[in-house]
């Protein structure tokens, strides 16, 4: 066992996962990247003395597809097929962040439609709601407490649902636009928005009464994984792993988009820095995104558009184009050649479930992105876990790397 | 190679940073490589406390060919509530890199959250971070060849063909007695063989 005497030397060699070598005490092991408790493909090397790890390195790029290079190969409007399967739990988020972002190089932003912008922040409240059940579910598992996973599937579903009703498809629905969204909200839709407002609470009861005073839970996570509040910002962390540690950075609140600063919410914030304020403060942020959903719901009984009036950004309806020629022209030319962009770049920034997601989008005035580098919250989340993982037990970097979040289609892109 | 898919920015703006007023809420700075660090000091010693991104821009054709942005954020280094925190300030500063020895100087010492970025850069664009404290490859295996950021790797049609291959992709790799090629697929034909004669003998009878 360490004493805890020794100091780790000021730049230790590079630990290899092909080396599994005893050296002293210590022992180096790989974990990862099939281990079921990694969330996806994550390699964690651990140097441990007994059951204290005394270092870990992690490696990534198991999942890297290029989607940054394939979106620059790709018309403005098709790449944001591709920015959607980065963060496969809330890719609504990843749409919106990018749509505003070209939307503002095109010089647009003021004109897109209320009904859209409030659609839009429909959807990504849906979504960060559907991405804390993944996180809460799996989480849930990789502590032992299974049936949470079901409770939390089942609003999932619901949400998946209006995902699919509104834009044709579970996962990737590719429902916003440059300019707004892909059509109105259908038929059915708002009935089925109303059932899932109506029986979240009492869902929300029972998860909270599974979890919240859960004695096993609660040791297992209290006091495991702190990160203070210094720590936090100079490891780059954003989201509800930054406000458990005391720093209510929102970019809703602090740059909004969309419209958030018409909505009324609380940013929930802990600050004990631990894996379960992260758990607490991701449940008040449940909670609160269906504040935002309700005041959403209101706004929706208004009718109106849903896209801007512009055959030069956005294609026309299908219905007028065996009726005009010019509709035909422009339906043809932005499906063939995709829409021009003015040069320029542009940095946007949006709260996805994760953190602050960014896009920095560089434009040369032609019809595909010169680049599209993303900012992904995960990554720099999931750096931070070199900080807290040494010194604690292996059992509890299970914890940890729950607790983060990370969704590897964002760390790898 | 060029890949045939990047269109050629000679001709429209070679700096498409600099020909429209800033769009977002950062301030921009551009600075030379030699002042980077002294820069970066600056912001941080000013309140910049997060390094929120580090990206790369290939411009191919400009002079200096790259680009790399560090996205800064101004937060509090302890709890702050959302009214204390109002709207921070965000720089961006942009500093341009030769394509030839490119090398810019690591800001791990300043900010631990550079290390992933940096390593993404050099993996992806090629950059060098002197002084990193372990720069190697991110995304890619270590034995990947070429930048793919870079707007000249090839993407796809003859150079790509040409492009050689990391060893893990080259079939001649891969051991012998390996499925589906190997023993266990020949045992399984056989099985599989075995199988439908039964079947035909039992249908006859």
């Amino acid at each position: 066992m360490s004493t805890g005497t020794e100091a780790p030397s000021a730049t230790p060699a590079p630990l290899s996962a092909e080396v599994v070598a005893r050296s002293g005490n210590t022992m180096i092991v790989s974990m990862g990247p099939q281990h079921p408790s990694t969330h996806g493909v994550l390699q964690v090397v651990i140097e441990v003395s007994g059951e204290i790890i005394e270092r870990a390195e992690m490696e990534i790029g198991y999942l890297h597809t290029g989607i940054e290079k394939s979106a620059e190969n790709l018309f403005w409007t098709q790449a944001q097929t591709v920015v959607e399967r980065m963060d496969y739990l809330s890719p609504l988020g990843n749409a919106l962040c990018y749509v505003l972002g070209a939307e503002k190089l095109l010089g647009i932003t003021e004109r897109i439609p209320e009904r859209a912008q409030a659609i839009r922040v429909l959807f990504a409240e849906l979504t960060r709601i559907a991405s804390h059940c993944v996180w809460l579910g799996t989480g849930g598992i990789d502590l032992g407490a299974i049936s949470t996973f079901f409770y939390a599937f089942d609003i999932r579903e619901d949400i998946l649902d209006l995902q699919e009703v509104a834009g044709g498809a579970r996962m990737h629905p590719n429902y916003f636009r440059i300019g707004g969204l892909n059509g109105d909200l259908p038929a059915g839709f708002l009935a089925k928005l109303d059932a899932l407002i109506a029986k979240f609470p009492q869902r929300m009861r029972e998860l909270r009464a599974l979890l919240q005073n859960n004695p096993i839970l609660r040791d297992r996570m209290i006091g495991v994984g702190v990160v203070s509040a210094e720590d936090a910002v100079r490891w780059n962390v954003t989201g509800p792993s930054l406000r458990a540690s005391g720093i209510a950075y929102d970019v809703r609140r602090a740059f909004p988009y969309s419209g958030y600063e018409k909505y009324e919410f609380n940013v929930a914030t802990r600050t004990e820095g631990d894996a379960y304020a992260r758990f607490l403060v991701r449940l008040e942020e449940m909670d609160e995104a269906m504040r935002i959903i309700a005041q959403v719901r209101k706004e929706l009984e208004r009718p109106g558009p849903v896209l801007i009036d512009d055959p030069k950004l956005v294609a026309p309806p299908k219905e007028t184009i065996a009726l005009s020629m010019e509709a035909l022209i422009h339906h043809f030319k932005i499906v063939s050649e995709g829409i021009r962009v003015p040069p320029g770049d542009v940095y946007q920034a949006i709260e996805s479930p994760r953190g602050e997601l960014g896009y920095y989008l560089v434009s040369n005035g032609d019809n595909r992105p010169w680049r599209v580098r993303t900012r992904p919250p995960s990554l720099y989340n999931l750096q931070a876990l070199e900080l807290i993982a040494s010194g604690s037990l292996i059992a509890d970097l299970v914890v940890m790397i729950g607790s983060l979040d990370p969704v590897f289609g964002e760390v790898d892109r | 190679m060029p890949s045939s898919q990047a269109p050629s920015i000679a001709g429209n703006a070679l700096d498409p940073t600099a020909v429209r007023p800033p769009l977002d809420d950062a301030e921009i700075v551009r600075v030379e490589p030699g002042e980077l660090r002294a820069k970066l000091t600056a912001l941080r010693a000013e309140g910049c406390s997060m390094l929120l991104d580090i990206g790369g821009v290939d411009y191919l054709e400009r002079e200096p060919r790259f680009d790399v942005v560090y996205h800064l954020l101004a937060l509090p280094l302890k709890a702050a509530s959302v009214a204390e925190i109002g709207r921070p300030r965000r720089v961006r500063v942009l500093v341009g890199v030769p394509g030839k020895d490119a090398t810019l100087t690591s800001v791990v010492d300043l900010w631990p959250s550079a290390n992933w970025a940096e390593r993404e850069i050099y993996d992806l664009f090629g950059i060098v971070f002197s002084g990193h404290p372990n720069l190697k490859r991110i995304q890619l295996p270590d034995d990947w060849e070429g930048h793919p950021l870079r707007k000249d790797y090839p993407l796809r049609g003859p150079a790509r063909e040409a492009t050689p291959r990391p060893p893990f992709a080259l079939k001649s790799n891969v051991p012998a007695g390996t499925p589906p090629s190997g023993k266990v697929a020949a045992a399984l034909q056989r099985q599989i063989a075995r199988a439908r004669g039964q079947e035909k003998d039992g249908g006859a009878a």
